[in-house]
């Protein structure tokens, strides 16, 4: 096989691009390749499947040389290679584009694909050659951006243009684009892979990792299935159907998912948002006059393309950012504008999307993040001189008990948690608290499936109970799957809701990208 | 009679020579993203070498050359606490200007017998040094915004794993503009040096932490700075032709004072580079 | 027995910095072994010199409290100079110009002077969380202010000059002052009362609402501000505590030691609290060790003084070096870790 092959498409000659043999790497308590067989043909583009953990993003890394290998071997058109740093990698012809992009905002396109191989004039940067030089890449390979554009104005799949165009003009012959989908709305993604056909024509060598079947399907013409740091099959994508893929992925046929069972509410609105409107840190308004009502025994979610406006929505109702306008309502109570502690009082929580800077602090102890909040609640605090410090310690115990934190004691600091833990250590908090209304914001990202299904339980659990759950979340699916109505956020406004049993998956991904939405 | 005259205007660039250089200094090592609070030392240390290499040599050429030389090492010392060691780089600053203070007793009272004073040595035209000033800042100006290497030093500080990806040393960068913070800070103390002819503890008096308040005024860019340095080197100027009207504590403080109104914010606020004071760990396994 | 883990590397580097001391002791031509005799018995060779260097320690203590309340919260507090001159005036004034019972007087001077420095800290406070200006300048600044407002005030043409032949203020009344241990020593019950100070601030800090919110917002400012814990007040709150500390300090040091206000009168103890926090790794009952460490090397730099075998500031350039090396906790690990292999090395070859 390694060598000579035939594309799919024809009978073209093509050269193995890469190809890494045995490769195993270690972190403290986890092995996260065993051992991965992988290789990479020039006009190809490889899907890398595998779920969250299973070692695709590691196995990248080590071929982009952010790491080194424990063991194995890499060739580099044939020729064994040690790759040591990422400049290693870049003059061996390798570009990486990563989850979250490398791109200074402040900064123009030009000058961020430039730097480190800048065009110069005498002692000088030459701008205006290297705009040239970007244009001309741009005809090349169709990928539309602005090079005098600043990074910080352009929407994210115009960012990721320009990763893709820093990684060509680097010289890259093999790329690797890491979940590049998981940013990007349905027909934003097709453009994508319009892009990958394109490169392959051209005779680059592409990875792209996922964990959407549909989505290695539909541009890949290998796929390699990763489970637990193992390669456990490479097959041609014309052989691949979902049903295999998702077997060699989960290792089990059947791909366990929750299902919220049929509650009826009472038509309490006990989250109200009415005429919203809210600035960014740049202050631009970032949601433009949002109405939403949650009611009683609901969970409405919140789908849309990252930053169009949800985590200022999220901010502005949970007490973190004043609104310009509108109202926020917590049963009867108007509360727009109030302080966080004055929404919990009044039953409103807030599980936030990134828990290690916002939901936690990770030098103090378990027992001390679980009364983050409530530290003057007179549980917890014999007025303000004097902590009830017995209280504390039952009381976490308690959460950690309760909701199964693997934690040593609650004298640990939560940085020894892993992120899982730590995950549920915030929901114990929220939760414990015995909410109304519950604002989750990604609260599954980075999770592992047990993780999540925890996460996904608790958050029916509270619906069962009768709490109003808003949800917001980049995965469509974990919406669709959880939601009773689903609302699209787009640039800064709510562009339809759907009720579950009514929304498609292509009308939602075309409310995301603006598109018609039909109201429910 | 008049206290507004053009000796004011004159005098007022000459006092802002040694905040604008340090402001210049800083504003390169914190781009490259590391904060040094240590400016007010390292400037202490340029003068209080130069003093002593012109007594020894008097080749005030020589003791220029020092003064830069000293920055340069105490520079150097600060970036392998901060980005090396990833000591707190506030308190590593303060660690250096604690250094420095208890040297400068130390070495004057062993070298001239008084507790923080030097004997006079010979000096260089305080205008040459004025004139190399300008020349730094407009060296600057163009360095940051025009050539390759500024494009990647403003890499370094908004987003270091980029720049590491771009092939660029981080730690060797932030390592090496802090080292040119340290020399234009030790070229500040000769500066102080010369322009009063021996070294005094207290000479400096706080225009190191000045010079960075004349930083966040000019928004990381050195232009601006040199303009903001002004200001303070003209409320210098202005306060010492004060002496005669109110008690001289009062005119003592106006600089001080003026820093302070200044970092509230009511001369606009500076972008911080995004990864300033951030350790980089670099991800290696 | 996390204490041990977190002190080890101090002690490391106060012997590695006590070495490089000897270093440049021998560089500059006097007798290590002399220097460090002296140095040592200076500051406890007897129950004078012990008194001495305890008298040095208390400014020092309350200062290094003052900095380690404002470093829990994240921020730095360089300005506890100025904090400590204000309290030092605002204590004498009291002292000399309010008519109360003994034991009433001394405590409302120290309240005063709390008073004074929290003013004094408020206000960097504020600019700070509502302006967002760095605090480790405008604390700076402002202590230059202070030190030449309190010095106009005792000056000739100000309204508290007291004595011909010096700017300082009268004495303070009897009734004022903090009392002293010893006949012919300075040491007052000063010490006394920062001790007491350093276990309510370590109180404070560990174990009321209050304290537990200034660490979240310096540990975690996001995640304080998504707690509801008042960021901005807690900020404010601790530099004005931060600046009470440290005027309290000044308090203490004119009712225990001066009995009047000098011009001038600090030897740059609110450095050597910044010097004394960093050293007790910004716990408050490390800094009563810490504030006698310094307090050991000031009185010890007067003795080798005093003696002639060396300056007195050479104690500053080892407090400098001190310091150095303790706020770089990195250091001490990575030279263990170049000095373990070797001697794996030795243990091999045997």
């Amino acid at each position: 096989m390694p060598g000579v092959e035939e594309t799919p498409g024809g009978a073209r000659r093509i050269s193995q691009a890469v190809r890494m043999e045995g490769i195993v790497k270690r972190f403290p308590g986890v092995l996260a390749n065993a051992g991965i067989d992988f290789s990479l043909d020039f006009g190809e583009a490889h899907g890398l499947l595998g779920e969250n953990g299973a070692g695709k993003t590691v196995l990248m890394s080590i071929l982009y040389g952010l790491y080194q290998p424990d063991g194995g071997r890499i060739f580099v058109r044939g020729t064994p290679t040690r790759i040591g740093s990422p400049a290693v990698a870049i003059r061996l012809g390798i570009g990486m584009v990563h989850q979250h992009f490398m791109l200074v905002p402040r900064l123009t396109v030009a000058e961020n694909i430039a730097v480190g191989w800048e065009p110069t004039r005498g002692p000088l940067f030459d701008r205006r050659a290297m705009v040239r030089r970007i244009e001309v890449l741009v005809k090349q390979y169709g990928l539309e951006v602005d090079p005098t554009a600043r990074v910080e104005e352009l929407a994210v799949g115009e960012q990721q243009r320009v990763e893709i165009l820093k990684a060509l003009y680097r010289g890259a012959e093999v790329l690797i684009l890491d979940e590049p989908t998981a940013v990007l709305a349905e027909q934003e993604t097709e453009a994508l892979f319009a892009a990958v056909r394109v490169l392959k024509e051209q005779g680059k060598a592409v990875v792209f990792i996922t964990h959407k079947l549909d989505e290695a399907l539909a541009v890949c013409d290998r796929i390699t299935v990763l489970r637990k740091g193992k390669n456990v099959g490479t097959l041609p994508a014309r052989q691949a159907t979902p049903a295999r893929l998702a077997e060699l992925m989960v290792g089990r046929e059947v791909v366990f998912q929750v299902r919220p069972e049929p509650v009826e509410s009472e038509g309490h609105p006990l989250l109200a948002v009415e005429g919203l409107v809210v600035t960014d840190d740049r202050g631009v308004q970032a949601v433009r006059g949002v109405s939403l009502v949650v009611h009683d025994h609901e969970i409405l979610g919140i789908a849309g393309v990252q930053g169009n406006g949800q985590k200022e929505l999220v901010e502005a109702i949970c007490g973190l950012r004043q609104p310009q306008a509108g109202h926020v309502s917590v049963g009867e109570r108007d509360l727009t504008g109030a302080s966080p502690r004055k929404l919990a009082r009044a039953g409103l929580v807030h599980i936030p999307e990134d828990r290690q800077q916002r939901g936690l602090i990770l030098p103090f102890t378990v027992a001390e993040n679980a009364v983050l909040g409530q530290e003057c609640d007179p549980r917890f605090a014999i007025g303000p001189w004097a902590q009830a410090r017995r209280n504390i310690a039952r009381y976490a115990q308690e959460l950690v008990e309760r909701f199964s934190i693997a934690a040593p004691s609650v004298r640990t600091p939560v940085q020894a948690l892993s992120g899982g833990n730590q995950q549920r250590l915030i929901l114990a908090r929220e939760l414990g608290r015995g909410p109304r209304v519950v604002v989750a914001v990604q609260p599954t990202r980075g999770l592992d499936v047990a993780g999540m299904e925890f996460v996904w339980n608790q958050l029916l659990a509270m619906r069962r109970q009768g709490c109003a759950v808003l949800l917001v979340s980049m995965d469509l699916d974990e919406v669709m799957m959880l939601a009773d109505r689903v609302a699209v956020m787009y640039k800064g406004a709510v562009v339809g809701v759907w009720r579950r049993e009514e929304a498609t998956k292509h009308d939602l991904g075309l409310a995301m990208l603006g598109g018609k939405g039909a109201v429910a | 009679m008049s206290v507004l005259s053009v000796d004011l205007f004159i005098a007022a660039l000459r006092l802002a020579t040694p905040i604008a250089l340090v402001a210049v200094g800083e504003t390169f090592s914190e781009l490259a993203g590391v904060i040094n609070v240590g400016v007010e030392g390292i400037t202490v240390a340029g003068a209080l070498v130069a003093a002593m290499v012109a007594f020894f040599t008097q080749s005030p050429w020589l003791a220029l050359a020092a003064a830069v030389a000293v920055g340069m090492v105490l520079g150097a010392l600060h970036a392998l606490w901060s980005v090396y060691l990833r000591a707190d780089h506030v308190v590593s600053g303060v660690a250096v200007n604690l250094l420095v203070a208890g040297f400068a007793l130390f070495s004057t009272r062993i070298i001239w017998g008084w507790r923080g004073t030097s004997a006079a040595a010979p000096t260089l035209n305080p205008w040459f040094l004025v004139g190399a000033m300008l020349a730094v800042v407009a060296i600057a100006q163009v360095f940051i915004f025009r050539t390759p290497w500024g494009l990647r030093l403003r890499v370094v500080g908004e987003h270091p794993r980029a720049a590491d990806t771009a092939g660029i040393n981080v730690y060797r960068a932030r390592l090496l503009f802090t080292v040119v913070n340290g020399a234009l800070c030790g070229l500040a103390g000769a500066f102080l040096f010369n322009n009063l002819g021996r070294f005094t503890d207290g000479m400096v008096g706080g225009r190191g932490f000045i010079g960075i308040a004349a930083m966040v005024v000019g928004n990381y860019r050195p232009l601006p700075a040199l303009l903001a340095a002004y200001l303070f080197g003209f409320v210098d100027a202005l306060q010492m032709r004060l002496q005669a009207y109110i008690p001289s504590q009062f005119s003592l403080m106006l600089p001080y004072i003026l820093t302070v109104v200044v970092l509230a914010g009511f001369l606009g606020r500076a972008k911080v580079p995004k990864a300033l004071g951030k350790p980089y760990v670099k991800e290696r396994g | 027995m996390r204490w041990l883990r977190e002190a080890g590397p101090v002690v490391g580097a106060i012997a590695l910095a006590l070495g490089v001391g000897a270093a440049v002791c021998a560089v500059a031509g006097y007798s290590v072994p002399a220097v460090y005799r002296e140095l040592v018995r200076g500051a406890f060779g007897g129950r004078y010199q012990l008194f001495q260097t305890l008298t040095q320690a208390t400014p020092i203590l309350f200062t290094s409290l003052s900095f380690v309340i404002a470093f829990r919260c994240g921020l730095f507090n360089i300005g506890a100079e100025g904090q400590l001159y204000v309290g030092a005036f605002a204590a004498a004034w009291a002292g000399f110009t309010l008519e109360l019972p003994p034991v009433l007087h001394t405590v409302v001077c120290l309240l005063f002077g709390a008073v004074a420095g929290g003013l004094w800290g408020l206000v960097p406070g504020w600019l700070r969380a509502r302006r967002g200006a760095n605090e480790f300048v405008t604390t700076m600044m402002l202590s230059y202010v202070a030190i030449y407002l309190t010095s106009w005030l005792v000056s000739p043409r100000g309204p508290y000059h007291g004595t011909q032949w010096a700017n300082q203020t009268v004495r303070i009344l009897r009734s004022a002052e903090l009392p002293r241990f010893m006949a012919g020593a300075q040491l007052s019950w000063g010490i006394a009362v920062g001790a007491m100070v350093a276990v309510l601030v370590w109180y404070f800090i560990f174990r009321t609402p209050r304290g537990y919110q200034i660490r979240a917002v310096g540990q975690n400012p996001q995640a304080a501000e998504y707690g509801g814990i008042d960021v901005s007040g807690s900020m404010i709150l601790a530099l004005t505590l931060a600046g009470a500390l440290a005027g309290l300090g000044g308090a203490a040091e004119i009712l225990g030691t001066h009995r009047r206000f000098i011009e001038f009168f600090s030897p740059g103890y609110g450095w050597d609290g910044i010097a004394g926090g960093l050293i007790a790794r910004a716990h408050p009952i490390a800094a009563i060790l810490a504030a006698i460490l310094m307090g050991a090397l000031r009185a010890g730099g007067m003795a080798i003084d005093r003696a002639g075998v060396a300056p007195a500031d050479l104690a500053a350039v080892i407090q400098g070096i001190v310091i150095l090396f303790v706020v770089a906790p990195e250091l001490i690990r990575w030279l263990r870790r170049v000095r373990l292999p070797r001697s794996d090395h030795v243990r091999a070859e045997r």
